[in-house]
């Protein structure tokens, strides 16, 4: 006998659960964990569109990530822009960086992929390093604050509500997605590109989608984060940032959008456990992925589906489900 | 008419020649079955009709047009529905959705209509789902259709492919060994359902089979291959006492060839 636990009732009230921890009065440092967990939650989403549906083995997340966070930045500081134009103008940015390195990318499979965009990854951490002259270099760059005049609320709330936004506008859009022409083609792209393309499927076509979708919920996550912290830093994008998205993705369920909602809330709850603790946090997410890995491999959203009804998604089938 | 057809097609793999100089011609409402021993080139012959290799020389016509060098989704778009010597199930998917996808170039989502739940992309999903029920009904797994892949029997998932590679409409249907690993009474099931998509879908079927049951009962006619070459054309009986078909199989019945092809996935 599984709880009645319909998946509509859970999400509902952690929506009206994420909104009313301002009026509540929860303290700023909880509301402002509780932003970067919803900014996770965007970037577990993108990579395990590219991962965990289409299959494709890249690590290029924390890059595009740090790449809509610098765009958006660095648009506002260099050429005066306002927020509300730098971020779309930042997300467009990551996009298209994202679908350009698709290029290439399409060629590569499996662990060549994997190492090419753990390379372009480290690329893009030294550009930030050293390309001063754009970057600001190792100190980071730092952001005028924000305004969300003439609406009544403070600068951090305000973040809070417009990242809850879109991260339920967003999830809406992927889950319309998957259960599209679209997710099936991203599966059947993963299960086996010779069967993708007897049946009409455009390999290459459905590559770039997925690496243009991944790399536009990295962006609005790198924007978001950017006007979150005030400054942007090139090491914030680093290896560890890799591990942490990859984490969310493999703990929450690879290829379930509700497991990489899971994922990132749990992973960033954590983090802020073991805050003082930068290496136990690594050791951390590593025994995590290990232990998911070896004992659950569906992730905790399988676990999820075995004790809850309700949970079903399309593309996708675990023992859970029945 | 002549649906599809090989003009002196040769493919090869460094120095190992693959396809030699293959022609035949399918007409249309035929069900063609192609044997020979293992390695004669019978995968290769349908990878380079859909696309999966070039021919080095030669060229291959869908419906008397040429389709050498179109990319494989382009061709199956143009009507070639195909399924593999492996089963090539899309796990995680269910049924229903393995058949959906077989509607791909049917559907006109994009990330973009799809993300913003347009209407039309609801409603294509709609009718893309209950023509895969219809399909799922003709080939009688409808019940099936909430299953995953992997739990499925390894015949139930030949037929699903087939499903899903019907349901894209195909002029021409290839299948590689579908019979292979299968009961009597399932291979006596698979014949049946070959007739009826002959038959009622109006569909020329080219088949690779060993298993000398279903390939001399249901086929009009059949090509032999030996080391990439056609070694003898014709109905069952006609080709089962060939000599140089009596030869390829090193004079074995070719029940016994078929036998150890059966076994070879
Ligand atoms: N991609 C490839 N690269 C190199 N050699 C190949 C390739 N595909 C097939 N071959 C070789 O071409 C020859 C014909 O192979 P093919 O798979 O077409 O045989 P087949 O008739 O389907 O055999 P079987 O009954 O075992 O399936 C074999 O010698 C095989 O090793
Ligand atoms: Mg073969």
């Amino acid at each position: 006998m599984r709880l009645p636990l319909p998946r509509r009732a859970v999400l509902a009230a952690a929506v009206i659960g994420f909104a009313v921890l301002p009026p509540a009065g929860a303290n700023p440092y909880f509301i402002y964990i509780a932003n970067l967990g919803l900014v996770y939650v965007l970037l577990a989403i993108g990579l395990n569109m590219l991962i965990g549906y289409a299959g494709q083995l890249a690590f290029a997340n924390a890059a595009l990530f740090g790449i809509g966070a610098y765009a958006t930045g660095l648009l506002r500081v260099d050429h005066g822009l306002p927020f509300f134009l730098a971020f779309p103008a930042g997300v467009a940015v990551a996009t298209a960086i994202g679908v350009v390195i698709a290029l290439p990318a399409l060629r590569l499979r499996g662990l060549y992929l994997a190492l090419a965009s753990i390379a372009f990854a480290q690329f893009c951490l030294w550009a930030f390093v050293h390309w001063e002259r754009v970057t600001y270099g190792a100190g980071g760059v730092r952001l005028p604050r924000l305004s969300f005049a003439p609406l009544p609320v403070s600068v951090e709330v305000g973040i809070y509500y417009l990242t809850l936004g879109l991260v339920v506008l967003m999830s809406w859009l992927a889950w319309n997605m998957l259960r599209s022409r679209v997710g099936r083609a991203l599966v059947a792209l993963r299960e086996s590109e010779v069967a993708a393309s007897a049946l009409a499927i455009d390999l290459t076509r459905y590559k770039a989608y997925a690496f243009g979708v991944s790399a536009m919920f990295a962006g609005v996550a790198g924007g978001l984060f950017s006007a979150l912290l005030g400054i942007v830093t090139p090491e914030t994008f680093d290896l560890y940032q890799v591990v942490s998205h990859f984490a969310m993705v493999v703990v929450g369920g690879i290829g379930s959008l509700w497991g990489a909602i899971i994922g990132a809330a749990l992973l960033v709850g954590l983090q802020e456990v073991l805050r003082a603790f930068r290496e136990l946090q690594e050791i951390a997410f590593g025994a995590l992925i290990l232990f998911t890995v070896l004992f659950m491999p569906s992730g905790l959203i399988a676990f999820i589906k075995r004790f809850a009804s309700g949970w079903d998604e399309p593309l996708r089938r675990t023992e859970g489900d029945r | 008419m002549t649906k599809l057809s090989l003009q002196k097609v040769s493919v090869a793999f460094g120095g190992l020649k693959a396809l030699e100089d293959v022609t035949m011609s399918v007409p249309a409402g035929e069900i063609r079955g192609v044997i020979g021993p293992n390695g004669a080139g019978k995968t290769t012959l349908l990878n380079v009709v859909t696309g999966v290799n070039q021919p080095d020389t030669g060229d291959v016509q869908l419906d008397g047009a040429s389709i050498r060098g179109l990319k494989t989704s382009q061709i199956a778009a143009r009507g070639l529905g195909r399924t593999f010597q492996t089963s090539k199930m899309f796990k995680g998917m269910t049924v229903l959705e393995n058949v959906m996808t077989g509607l791909h170039g049917f559907l006109k989502a994009e990330p973009w209509t799809a993300a913003l739940n347009f209407k039309r992309v609801r409603d294509e999903e709609r009718d893309a789902a209950a023509k895969s029920r219809a399909i799922l009904d003709f080939v009688g797994m409808r019940q099936f259709e909430d299953y995953d892949a992997s739990d499925l029997s390894f015949g139930q998932q030949r037929v699903i492919e087939i499903a899903r590679a019907l349901i894209g409409e195909p002029k021409v249907l290839l299948l590689d060994e579908p019979a292979v690993g299968l009961s009597a009474v399932r291979v006596d099931e698979l014949d049946r359902l070959l007739r009826r998509i002959r038959d009622e879908k109006g569909v020329t079927i080219v088949m690779i089979e060993h298993v000398v049951q279903l390939v001399m009962g249901v086929c009009d006619r059949i090509t032999v291959l030996n080391s990439g070459r056609v070694i003898a054309e014709g109905g069952a009986e006609d080709v089962a006492r060939h000599p140089a078909v009596v030869e390829a199989y090193l004079g074995r019945a070719i029940g016994a060839a078929a036998a150890a092809g059966a076994g070879h996935a």
